[in-house]
């Protein structure tokens, strides 16, 4: 009996080994005739979220392309914006990078740059004549020149306002909501005072510098104040004289309590706390966070941010594909026809733009929103986009730089003195 | 004959069950070579390198110990590593402690009184570690926050809590500890009830008092248990990630950074240098071992000898 237990622990030990060196399965897809075929691509396709939580798109754009395109099968696989950027990284450095992914270019030009991708100019020249706004397109580009990124959509990012806070507070009077709506650093100051004063909510608002998921908010909201740049004139990051009196207005706001610090917030808390009515405004306002915050409870205005000048530059969001080099010259080209089913299909193309929430980079697609006065109004903001930095060198390190500046000054730290080791560390 | 053939026959036998034992081990080992030595001696190599993302594709170069002197001149590096020694010096102590005493009141409650408290203390453990800090990051809101709602209430003003660089680490202790705890009561409610109770009722018998009981007997008994509670809080302690990721990501100001979370910053969120990051994963290995070797030697290796 003892023989035959310790018999068959071995063997299922052994067969426990067996499965774990288990050989990659192979599924050859049935052709029209109902044949399997060895000739089939298959391309894994890691989207992060832009199509919508769980919304099922990318399924059903999956589905759609392999009907029409029997010889690819597509698996997709669905990620987060918290894990996400670490699951890539490894898999990249494993050599397990997905054929597509679906993201932005800050990581995909990252990606360009280190040698990961498969240049995609042959794609872009055709766009090239049908681009909605020519700087788009710089976006897309890497160190090299080539072209890494596909765009598929663009929409700015831009300022939340609770309305009728502002109304109790008699606050309303300083924001422009004619036009354009853009309006100065004088009555955005006025503004918060006014809503301080007024007490109708815990704070007026929240410059959250505790994590960088959002900071491009932030980043504005300093770059704008006194039409500061966070990239030098020598192509290096700055934080230079104007940005530095907009830390210093900052701070004094927050000494006289017109405005919070979120020392261990990102962008999410805030905008939880703007959705809650806990403060008035949120710096992290766009397309996709309008749908994901949304409220009954009040009317969220949407503003550009405010400058010295009254002419604002703002951040923008640029969605797009790209392909992992695999080595692979078949799935490239596979991925390559599917990212243009996705983004340059006369069905398929307006109907993922729209699915984005955002903007076409395609001109022809004209405006896919008709009647739609918001969208109508935040496409107009495309004349206030500003200089596109994500894609520069050194980004990804300069942005943990970024919130810990801001919690420096906020702390009491000198602004030149925050600012000098935010420039030195971000360009060292 | 039977005398000649009774050894041979042991010798068979011990040879059969040694391939035996073996071969039961063979799959742990397999699984510890695969995902735990091989790794070290990965990271270990590559601490010695200029191993980074931009280079995987092109292959690293040897910097002998350059990763390690730049540890030393790097002062977030050195914050995060104070941060870690004072989670540590802290954490230990009074989850040591803490545990000890919970342990000694409910070992000798009725079963049902001691499963409740086991229950109790344990939840944290077997809860998730983002519920735990979503709860607790909500009971920290400046603004919405349980703590400061139950402060205001009294007429106080409510506290900046993981806003404020001196609260943060303290906060952080806080929720380490409550979900610390949980194992080494339930080892300790162990330990002393196994504690033998002839001797304990033999020394009362000779008028001890309770307290030269328990450190007489009860302590010495337990020291084992003790070690192993020291040294697996000390590890856990140094290795402490997910709640400061999820809670500060190490701010305000790196205030709670500590060793393991800016190693994962370096690696996967800012340069991506790994080189870099496996010289701080190789010196935070060697500085546990330390402290464990340490534990060791001043407890005796969990002996009373």
């Amino acid at each position: 009996m003892k023989k035959f237990l310790a018999l068959t622990l071995t063997l299922v030990m052994v067969l426990s080994l067996a499965a774990c060196g288990g050989k990659k399965e192979e599924t050859p897809a049935p052709d029209d005739s109902g044949n399997e075929t060895a000739a089939q691509t298959e391309i894994v396709w890691w989207a992060f979220p832009t199509f919508g939580v769980d919304s099922g798109y990318e399924q059903e754009l999956a589905d759609a392309f392999m009907a029409a395109n029997p010889d690819v099968k597509i698996t997709v696989e669905t990620i987060d914006f918290q894990s996400g950027p670490d699951a890539l990284t490894s898999a990249i450095t494993a050599g397990t990078a997905p054929d597509i992914l679906f993201d932005a270019p800050g990581r995909i030009i990252e990606y360009g740059n280190a040698g990961n991708l498969v240049a995609l100019d042959d794609m872009i020249g055709e766009l090239k004549g049908d681009l909605a706004s020519e700087s788009l397109l710089d976006t897309c580009v890497g160190a090299d020149g080539s072209y890494y990124m596909y765009p598929i959509s663009s929409s700015p990012f831009y300022m939340g306002l609770n309305k009728e806070m502002l109304e109790k507070a008699d606050a309303l009077q300083y924001v422009n909501l004619e036009g354009d709506r853009t309006w100065t650093t004088e009555n955005f100051v006025k503004m918060c005072e006014a809503l301080r004063d007024a007490g109708v909510c815990m704070t007026p608002g929240i410059v959250y510098c505790g994590a960088q998921g959002g900071d491009q908010g932030t980043r504005a909201l300093v770059n704008n104040l006194y039409s500061g740049t966070i990239v030098g004139s020598d192509g290096k990051w700055n934080v230079g004289e104007n940005g530095v009196k907009a830390l210093e207005l900052l701070k004094t706001m927050y000494d006289n309590k017109s405005m919070d610090a979120g020392f261990s917030m990102a962008a999410a808390d805030e905008l939880q706390q703007f959705q809650q009515e806990t403060c008035a405004m949120t710096f992290c306002w766009g397309t996709s966070n309008a749908k994901s915050y949304a409220s009954e409870d009040y009317t969220q205005i949407s503003v550009p941010f405010p400058s010295d000048d009254g002419v604002p530059e703002l951040e923008y969001l640029v969605n797009g594909f790209c392909v992992f080099d695999n080595g692979d010259d078949a799935k490239a080209e596979a991925s390559k026809r599917f990212i243009s089913f996705i983004c340059d299909d006369a069905e398929w193309g307006p109907k993922s733009v729209v699915q984005t929430g955002a903007f076409p980079v395609r001109a022809s697609f004209g405006n896919l929103y008709e009647g739609n006065d918001e969208m109508s109004l935040l496409a107009s903001w495309s004349q206030y986009y500003g200089p596109y930095y994500n894609t520069r060198a050194g980004f990804a390190a300069m942005r943990p730089l970024w919130f810990n500046m801001l919690q420096q000054v906020f702390n009491g730290t000198p602004a030149q003195e925050a600012a000098d080791a935010f420039n030195s560390g971000a360009n060292g | 004959m039977a005398t000649t053939n009774a050894p041979k026959r042991s010798l068979v036998l011990q040879r059969r069950e040694t391939i035996v034992s073996y071969l039961f081990l063979l799959p742990a080992l397999f699984f510890f070579v695969g995902f735990v030595l091989t790794p070290m001696a990965m990271g270990v190599v590559t601490s010695f390198t200029d191993s980074n993302f931009n280079n995987v594709n092109t292959g690293s170069h040897f910097v002998f110990l350059d990763n390690y002197i730049r540890l030393f001149k790097d002062p977030i590096f050195l914050k995060s590593a104070w941060n870690t020694v004072v989670i540590v010096v802290v954490a230990v102590p009074t989850v040591t402690a803490f545990s000890l005493w919970v342990g000694s009141a409910i070992y000798k409650m009725h079963s049902a009184a001691r499963s409740f408290f086991r229950c109790v203390f344990y939840l944290p453990v077997v809860t998730g570690s983002v519920a735990v800090v979503v709860v607790w990051k909500w009971m920290f809101d400046k603004y919405n926050g349980l703590f400061n709602y139950v402060i205001r209430t009294m007429g106080g003003q409510g506290l900046m809590w993981t806003e404020s660089e001196k609260m943060a680490l303290w906060c952080i202790i806080l929720i380490l500890f409550t979900t610390s705890i949980g194992q080494p009561i339930v080892l300790y409610v162990s330990a002393l009830g196994n504690v033998d109770h002839s001797l304990v009722e033999a020394a009362q018998v000779d008028g001890a008092t309770d307290l030269q009981v328990f450190w007489k007997i009860k302590w010495p008994s337990i020291m084992p248990t003790t070690l192993y509670v020291a040294v697996i809080t000390t590890i856990n302690s140094f290795q402490c990630f997910a709640l400061i990721q999820l809670l500060t990501s190490g701010g305000p100001n790196y205030s709670t950074s500590t060793v393991m979370y800016y190693l994962y910053e370096i690696a996967f969120r800012t340069t991506k240098d790994f080189g870099y990051a496996d010289a701080m994963g190789v010196v935070l290995a060697i500085v546990i071992a330390l402290f464990s070797a340490l534990q060791f030697k001043v407890m005796n290796g969990g002996t009373t000898e």
